[in-house]
């Protein structure tokens, strides 16, 4: 079903890479932006959402051409070129789903760590205090984010399970509303809005997980549950 | 009133603007009431800030930028007609 603004309406299905020969032409209507022109606006924050979805450098490559691809042929359904930006990360988030469905790894739906689906109520926050890695600071909890350089967050980020990082990295990371990241992934919102929580939550007990398995902080006692 | 586990649950929302306006205020009347909430909306906003922080949008590769630029410009040759 076709939405407004045609973020979900662009999605094709067949994941194969075309060769530049078997390109379709790009219709551009009198007064119609250049498809050319919309993708080189959107290229980098593309390249940065790929990055982030595939965890691989070249696949996130791989993928933004794919993305583009399918964008050209689909053009047509972008009726609203101010949502050019969530149309084409939904056309990325299919071609991603598509290659991981190809590849036999269905995107995993199951916490990783075992958790159950809405038990996780592991606190960042009080664990700090808990454990209290700083014990002279007047900013423990801060001081313990302070720990994390840029590649550190990126590690932890990206050992999320997928379908829980997805709904931050558009709505944080790329400054979606929880509205525009639903139409995305094409889900409800309220299922948004607990997969922003269970990931919030992998993130929190990621941090921590890193930050002990990393040296960066010395425990007293086993890790918490 | 809500209890510190919604208030925990409600906080990124509130931090992305994104609770209606009785969520909202619930929230907000948790808060003067709560001081260890208090302190973990701060360290909620800084965590969000920490993620958010990560380059969105960092350069292309060489090598791809000449592969989309090379796309892109097949895509603005215009289509030969009939011979």
């Amino acid at each position: 079903m076709s939405r407004e603004g045609g973020v979900t309406a662009s999605v094709d299905r067949p994941a194969t890479r075309a060769s530049r020969r078997s390109l379709p032409p790009v219709g551009t209507p009198a007064g119609r932006q250049p498809f050319a022109d919309i993708a080189r606006v959107h290229m980098e924050p593309l390249y940065g959402f790929c990055v982030r979805l595939t965890n691989h450098p070249t696949d996130a490559e791989d993928l933004v051409q794919e993305t583009l691809l399918r964008a050209m042929r689909r053009y047509d359904d972008l009726h609203d070129p101010s949502r050019a930006k969530g149309w084409l990360f939904a056309i990325a988030t299919n071609a991603w789903r598509d290659r991981m469905r190809a590849r036999g790894r269905e995107v995993r739906t199951v916490p990783i760590d075992g958790l159950a689906p809405d038990g996780d109520e592991f606190s960042l926050f009080q664990t700090v205090a808990i454990e209290d890695p700083f014990p002279y600071s007047d900013e423990l909890h801060l001081d313990f984010l302070r720990l994390f350089r840029d590649e550190d967050v990126q590690a932890v980020f990206g050992s999320i399970t997928p379908v829980f990082r997805l709904p931050i990295l558009l709505t944080v990371v790329h400054g979606f509303s929880c509205k525009e990241a639903a139409a995305i992934l094409d889900i409800p919102l309220g299922t948004l809005l607990s997969r922003l929580h269970r990931g919030r939550k992998q993130l929190e007990r990621g941090l921590w997980r890193y930050a002990v398995a990393n040296g960066l902080v010395t425990t007293t006692d086993e890790e918490p549950p | 009133m809500i209890d510190c586990n919604e208030a925990v649950r409600r906080m990124w929302a509130y931090l992305d603007r994104e609770l209606g306006a009785k969520p909202v205020a619930e929230f907000e009347a948790h808060l003067q009431t709560c001081q260890r909430c208090c302190g973990e909306l701060e360290f909620s906003r800084h965590l969000r800030e920490l993620v958010a922080d990560t380059d969105a949008a960092p350069p292309l590769p060489p090598e791809l930028r000449s592969r989309v630029e090379n796309l892109l410009a097949d895509a603005e040759m215009p289509t030969e007609g009939p011979a």
